[in-house]
């Protein structure tokens, strides 16, 4: 960390890029620090609140609505998954950009949960509208 | 196959009462399947959870399904826990406080049914979430502001029911309901206060009604479901400021809050304000092993680096200021007159102008931010409030705090709270984190709970709010005349209730044992 942050900056609700800079300065000694372009990418709250819910692929729709407040930008999931990720690919947490995500597993974490992260029930998400948030996120990127 | 069943009701009864829900809402709304059962234990229980299963999940789609699932848990004497989505996180989410219970889930009745610009109000149904109401408004583009609580990912009107707490103006949840359809135990609909006349235009308007005002009553209670309740919405203002606070020294808390309440009481700042530890901020945004991994509570010393790096205080809080230019020009400067000799430095308001960019705004933003306080010990994370209520008095609240803060050194765990300042009374929100497959975490937890519950007892604070495993044991805290009020609300649980089907045992009353 190069600046000391601005005393207005600073609450109870730091940002992850400044968190993360933050947090490894003091970290064990022997875990590496996390550059801070490593972190995830800053996004406003207001769009992680939002996130696909106006879009048109209907897999994206259902994504923002079950899921990407938790998973897109600065928020809990991305934020413990990054946490998770290895060095090469800090700062690629969210759900919606990696691509590395296989159906079958989206489908499974979502009804069993996993660490922290609750399951679904059908009533929250139906079989349904499940297949559709997990075709979306295998999709093949851009 | 269910492998368990409704308290006091046979295999055969339970399963002629389950084709009957089926025959009401269809098949797909009515599971009992283990896996399904099991996406409704609480994701933070003190250990598997299972001992608040529970026999089945319902989810009507209408007032009308629920009131037919009453008819029915009545004639099979089978009990429903009501949840409006179900994310009662850190109080047992969705589970009920008696095992066995049908989960009634109305998170499929999720529709915004009315959103009025002009009077600030909207009617909605228990499975909207707060999310779904802020892109609401927004795809609309309505100057209406919301508050949100800590965690935002359940019902507008659960956590109010529950008296849940936001950090903006209208941040006091249960406040801000203004007229309710609910379902009685007997299945019949009532609605309160003006919506008790058939064609009334004000059920949003205005609370109270005629004669004695119902509302309080179906707040963490059992006595009705709530089908749709009426929510006030904050109008936006024409500017907002924001300001953090870092309060360097543990003992700042007794002046910092007389001077913070004083304020609150005043409206200078129309809020109720968090004032936490640094475990609390430094929880949400890492782990206690980036900071420490020796056994024991986390030393004073080890807080004390925290706070450098995390730039935070002792006590850490956030006010924000809402209002016409001059009221918010003027309450900053009397907050500012009030508080910089004291810390020695100037405060660095954030303004936001109508107009400007929303990231600006001390704009109720719905998060789960929050949330990343469960993985504080690693592994699976879970989180367990307990929240007595004081005085909104510096000294109360500091002799207090020392004495919890001993308590957490005492049994090993690292102390975290908050005091959410309001006018006259502040609710310490403390959580207890634990690893729910760490037996150490565990008893560790189980063991402060029951601390805590007789400090705040002998201080005279009882609990605004309660976890389902400790519905009964705060109960009890509310002993005058004998538990004179348990014993009212008993009488009416009878009356209403006669056969105990909806959420026995809910906050004490009408338990089983």
């Amino acid at each position: 960390m190069k600046k000391k942050p601005s005393f207005s900056h600073m609450g109870w609700m730091l940002t992850p890029v400044a968190l993360i800079a933050l947090v490894a300065g003091c970290s064990k000694e022997n875990s590496a620090p996390v550059p801070e372009a490593k972190a995830q990418p800053k996004i406003s709250a207001i769009t992680t609140a939002t996130f696909g819910r106006d879009s048109k692929d209907e897999g994206e729709r259902l994504f923002g609505k079950e899921c990407a407040f938790c998973h897109v930008g600065t928020s809990t999931g991305s934020f413990m998954l990054n946490r998770r990720l290895p060095d090469d690919q800090k700062g690629n947490a969210d759900l919606n950009k990696r691509s590395d995500l296989e159906a079958d597993y989206v489908k499974a974490v979502a009804r069993n949960g996993l660490v922290n992260m609750p399951a679904f029930s059908k009533i929250e998400i139906s079989d349904e509208d499940l297949d559709k948030i997990a075709n979306y996120l295998a999709r093949k990127k851009p | 196959m269910t492998s368990i069943l409704p308290r006091g009701v046979s295999d055969a009864s339970f399963n002629q009462a389950l084709s009957e829900f089926r025959a009401i809402v269809g098949n797909s709304a009515v599971l009992n399947s283990d896996e399904d059962r099991q996406s409704y234990i609480d994701p933070y229980a003190m250990g598997d959870g299972k001992d608040h299963d529970s026999s089945a999940i319902i989810a009507p789609a209408s007032t009308e399904e629920v009131q037919a699932i009453v008819r029915a848990a009545n004639k099979y004497k089978v009990a429903l826990w009501p949840v409006s989505r179900g994310k009662n996180l850190g109080y047992g989410t969705a589970s009920p406080a008696e095992a066995g219970n049908v989960i009634l889930d109305l998170s499929r009745m999720d529709k915004i049914l009315d959103v009025n610009e002009k009077y600030a109000h909207c009617l909605l149904e228990p499975g909207v979430g707060f999310y779904d109401l802020f892109y609401h408004l927004q795809e609309k583009k309505l100057p209406l502001w919301m508050s949100v609580p800590g965690n935002s990912w359940g019902s507008v009107i659960g956590n109010a029911l529950d008296r849940g707490i936001g950090y903006t103006p209208y941040g006091d949840h249960c406040e801000q309901i203004c007229g309710m359809e609910v379902v009685m135990p007997d299945g019949e609909v009532i609605r309160t206060g003006m919506g008790a006349m058939a064609n009334s235009t004000t059920w949003q308007n205005y609370k109270y009604g005629y004669g004695p005002s119902w509302d309080q009553m179906f707040m963490q209670s059992n006595f009705g479901i709530v089908t749709k309740a009426g929510v006030w919405l904050q109008p936006e203002p024409e500017m907002t400021a924001k300001v953090d606070l870092a309060f360097a020294k543990f003992e700042d808390a007794e002046w910092a809050i007389d001077i913070l309440a004083d304020l609150r009481r005043r409206d200078v700042i129309q809020h109720n304000i968090v004032f936490g530890t640094p475990v609390r901020a430094a929880s949400t945004m890492s782990q206690r092993a980036d900071w420490y991994e020796g056994e024991g509570a986390i030393p004073d010393s080890v807080c004390e680096e925290m706070m450098k790096k995390l730039g935070l205080g002792w006590w850490n809080a956030r006010i924000s200021l809402h209002g016409h230019e001059g009221v918010v020009k003027a309450n900053a400067d009397i907050i500012r007159k009030a508080l910089e000799p004291k810390m020695g430095k100037e405060l660095e308001f954030q303004f936001w102008a109508k107009g400007e960019p929303m990231e600006k705004a001390a704009q109720g933003v719905p998060t789960t931010m929050g949330l990343n306080c469960v993985n504080w010990y690693g592994g699976r994370g879970g989180h367990l409030g307990f929240s007595p209520v004081l005085s909104a008095d510096g000294k109360i609240a500091f002799d207090y705090a020392k004495k919890v803060k001993s308590l957490y050194q005492e049994v090993g765990q690292d102390y975290y709270a908050s005091f959410t300042i309001g006018r006259r009374h502040i609710n310490n929100v403390g959580l207890i984190l634990y690893d729910r497959d760490d037996e150490t975490t565990l008893n560790r937890a189980k063991k402060l709970i029951d601390m805590l519950l007789k400090e705040a007892a002998s201080r005279g604070f009882a609990e605004y709010r309660s976890h389902i495993s400790y519905m009964d044991a705060i109960g009890d805290t509310y002993d005058y005349g004998n538990h004179a009020l348990r014993r009212l609300n008993n009488k009416v649980k009878a009356a209403l209730d006669p056969n105990n089907i909806i959420a026995p045992g809910r906050n004490g009353i009408g338990s089983r044992k």
